[in-house]
């Protein structure tokens, strides 16, 4: 290796990637994307809510009616039934202003049902807000015919709710409350960036190869170095390229965030705010925040980020000097794909079962450990086995790199030939 | 002195042959040309010089001594399947190319603006390559082979894609290098090139050194004892043993003819009794061409005969 002219490619590369319009247009816009995407659903459901429908009640049993109330997304209208007459006629005579039709009917305290006409399928909302509403007056109805006196206040003491609470001890021994949905949503978020960015700059990488090899270029670049600092400063300078785009990301979500964050901050943010704290009856949510040792977890993120890029990258460099195209290359991109998807669902399984069997081999197996480790991290795995997982990684990293320049080197070369996988292990020897 | 020493290289790929046992050498600041078919081995032979691939067995000198990774630096290599980054600006590309070479920016800048200047390409220096013609780019890539002043340039196919003009252009400026120093290696199909510019040269069929030595020699070796003859006022009188006449045109009055002379007779009888018989105009020696030593010696069979011949 020579590190003067490794270090050129692995400049050049970079440069050139990071001046590429795409990379810009991509780099600015995906934060903005990303709260967009956020902000569709609150916006949505905004839009909705100044939608009010409109649905008849007839009420058969002439006084359940009133406990259905109206509210911003449905008007309830109680239809006397002496003037109306079936649930058909009614549709056919105001079909246009009605939404759906509710029957209450008369054996209702027997049979438990409440009926509801609609042309479409009727929205969930409707039919969750009518279950509430009705089973909440049967139930009182139902206490009340008793004719005990205060029974509501008994069966109300005797609903016990039973709030978990997992505390942990640390290595001094101190008692630190902790969440464990916390965790699992950190580390299924790492788990989902590292799986992102491996296809990404995986791709990145394969792509400029085939680049390099189909414009002709690369026999020219490797009569002056040597193949492997090629593959090895592309990988490189992607990486750095990566590292630049998440670092851009971070600084414009965390702007972009905080002026949507303002803009919202009457309305949705403080009801948020205000779900957690109720959530959270007396262990405040910062307590458990502060539970999780985050230095420690993104320490380790970043080692198995870098260790599952090299392991992945080499074979996406490797894959790209196999195909004269792009368009030739997903014969071998998908069985890459679907490795590193197969290795998101093992962390998504491992999420259960942060201790388990699974859990473990997946920590041990190099190219499921990148993404299950980020899962099982929150959870305290211990030492001995992040280290040996760590260690496999990186090793493995290192012999697949080590065999993937061999394919790379014979492949950048070769033209006008449909390579198979088999004709890649040829080249390794 | 031999500059670049090829010492009994031998390469395989799996079950194909690329290379057996191949050896050449190629004198100090002299032009050398390579030929052979396509898939003879030409191209495994340059990718072994350029260290791109190892073979087998064999080793390459380079002033005497065995190659080391260093000598990359000192050879200039323009490939037959060349290209360059298309997104790339001009002057960053020749400089980018030269710096792999070991050059420092700032040398490797002073180079450029006078190669720029050379093939009038200065005011596209900070054009992005596919801003260029198919010509100027290949004067960029031309420029990104020889910048870092090679001792050694390996030219593979040079003149393809170029038109006329630039090709001749190129020609003088590989002739120009030959005479500061370089010592150049020039693979080709292009016959008539290798005439005007090669000294020596090495034939590689089926990956083996079928013919090799000096150009003119190697013409001397292949000549078929053919001349042609121009009459004037009369058709070439027919002595059926001295010679066999192949063909004959009449010009304005005069005969041209092409002999072949019978083995055992001189020119000098040749001339002496035909000064006796008509008006001689003219009387000289055809050699036969590269092109035809190249196609007679890879197919085996000779050309049609008095087809392609230069004088």
């Amino acid at each position: 290796m020579n590190k003067n002219r490794f270090f050129l490619i692995v400049q050049r590369e970079y440069l050139e990637t990071v001046a590429k319009k795409s990379f810009i247009v991509m780099t600015l816009l995906m934060p903005f994307l990303i709260v967009l995407l956020g902000g569709v659903p609150v916006l949505l459901e905004k839009l909705n809510k100044s939608d009010v429908k409109t649905v008849a009640v007839i009420d058969e049993t002439n006084q359940l009616a009133s406990a259905i109330k109206s509210d911003e997304a449905f008007h309830f209208e109680l239809i006397e039934q002496a003037t109306e007459g079936n649930p058909r006629q009614l549709y056919d005579n105001r079909g246009d202003e009605l939404y759906a039709i509710v029957v209450i009917p008369r054996d209702i305290e027997s049979t438990h049902q409440v009926l509801v006409y609609s042309e479409s399928s009727v929205n969930s909302v409707l039919v969750s807000h009518l279950h509430t509403a009705m089973s909440r007056v049967l139930t009182d109805a139902k206490i009340a015919s008793y004719g005990i006196d205060g029974l509501d206040k008994i069966l109300k003491e005797c609903n016990i709710d039973v709030d978990v609470r997992s505390i942990k001890w640390s290595d001094e021994g101190d008692e630190q409350t902790s969440s464990t949905e916390l965790a699992m949503l950190i580390g299924i978020v790492l788990s989902l960036m590292s799986y992102m960015f491996v296809i990404m700059y995986g791709s990145m990488i394969m792509n400029s190869v085939i680049e390099e090899k189909s414009n002709r270029i690369v026999e020219v670049i490797v009569s002056s170095c040597k193949p492997i600092e090629l593959m090895l400063g592309k990988i490189v300078g992607v990486a750095l390229v990566g590292l630049t785009q998440m670092l851009i990301w971070s600084i414009l979500l965390g702007i972009v965030g905080s002026i949507v964050g303002i803009g919202f901050a009457s309305t949705e943010a403080q009801a948020v705010a205000g779900a957690m704290a109720e959530a959270s009856t007396d262990s405040s949510i910062i307590e458990m925040l502060g539970s999780i040792n985050y230095l420690q977890i993104l320490g380790f993120f970043a080692i198995y980020f870098v260790g599952g890029f090299l392991l992945y990258a080499s074979l996406f460099a490797a894959f790209g000097s196999a195909v004269d195209q792009a368009s030739d290359a997903s014969q071998f991109t998908t069985p890459i794909v679907m490795i590193i998807v197969i290795a998101l669902y093992a962390a998504i399984a491992c999420m259960e079962n942060p201790d388990g069997d699974i859990a473990f081999w997946c920590s041990m197996i190099p190219f499921t450990s990148p993404m299950v480790m980020m899962v099982r991290l929150p959870f305290d795995v211990p030492a001995w086995q992040s280290l040996l997982s760590i260690a496999i990684l990186y090793a493995s990293a290192i012999g697949l790199t080590a065999l993937s320049a061999r394919i790379y080197r014979t492949g950048i070369l070769l033209y006008g030939k449909k390579n198979s996988i088999k004709d890649l292990i040829k080249w390794l020897k | 002195m031999n500059f670049l020493e090829v010492k009994d290289v031998a390469k395989q790929y799996g079950s194909h042959i690329a290379l057996k046992h191949v050896s050449m050498s190629v004198d100090q600041g002299s032009i050398y040309g390579l030929l052979g078919p396509n898939g003879a081995g030409k191209t495994s032979l340059i990718r072994i010089i350029n260290q791109i691939t190892h073979p087998d067995s064999g080793e390459v000198c380079i002033n005497g001594k065995p190659m080391t990774a260093d000598d990359v630096n000192k050879i200039g290599y323009l490939p037959e399947e060349r290209g360059l980054y298309k997104k790339m600006k001009v002057a960053d590309h020749i400089i980018y190319l030269a710096r792999l070479k070991g050059m420092k920016r700032a040398d490797a800048q002073v180079e450029m603006r006078q190669w720029l200047e050379r093939f009038d390409l200065s005011q596209w220096a900070n054009k992005k390559i596919e801003a260029l013609s198919k010509g100027m780019a290949q004067k960029v890539q031309f420029i990104g082979t020889v910048i870092h002043k090679p001792k050694l340039l390996i030219f593979d196919e040079p003149f393809s894609g170029f038109d006329p003009v630039n090709a001749e252009i190129l020609k003088q400026e590989i002739v120009r290098l030959r005479d500061e120093g370089a010592t150049i290696l020039f693979s080709t199909h292009n016959m008539g090139s290798v005439e005007a510019v090669c000294q020596n040269i090495s034939l590689i069929n089926h990956a083996e050194v079928v013919l090799e030595g000096e150009v003119n020699a190697i013409r001397q070796k292949y000549k078929k004892n053919l001349f042609t003859v121009l009459t004037l006022g009369s058709p070439l009188p027919i002595y059926n043993d001295l010679y066999a006449i192949d063909k004959m045109s009449v010009n304005c009055g005069n005969t041209e003819s092409l002999i072949r002379l019978r083995p055992g007779v001189t020119i000098r009888e040749v001339i002496a009794r035909l000064n006796e018989e008509c008006n001689l105009g003219g009387f000289q020696e055809l050699l036969p061409s590269m092109h035809e030593i190249f196609i007679e010696t890879v197919t085996g069979k000779p050309v049609s005969e008095g087809g392609q011949y230069n004088e």
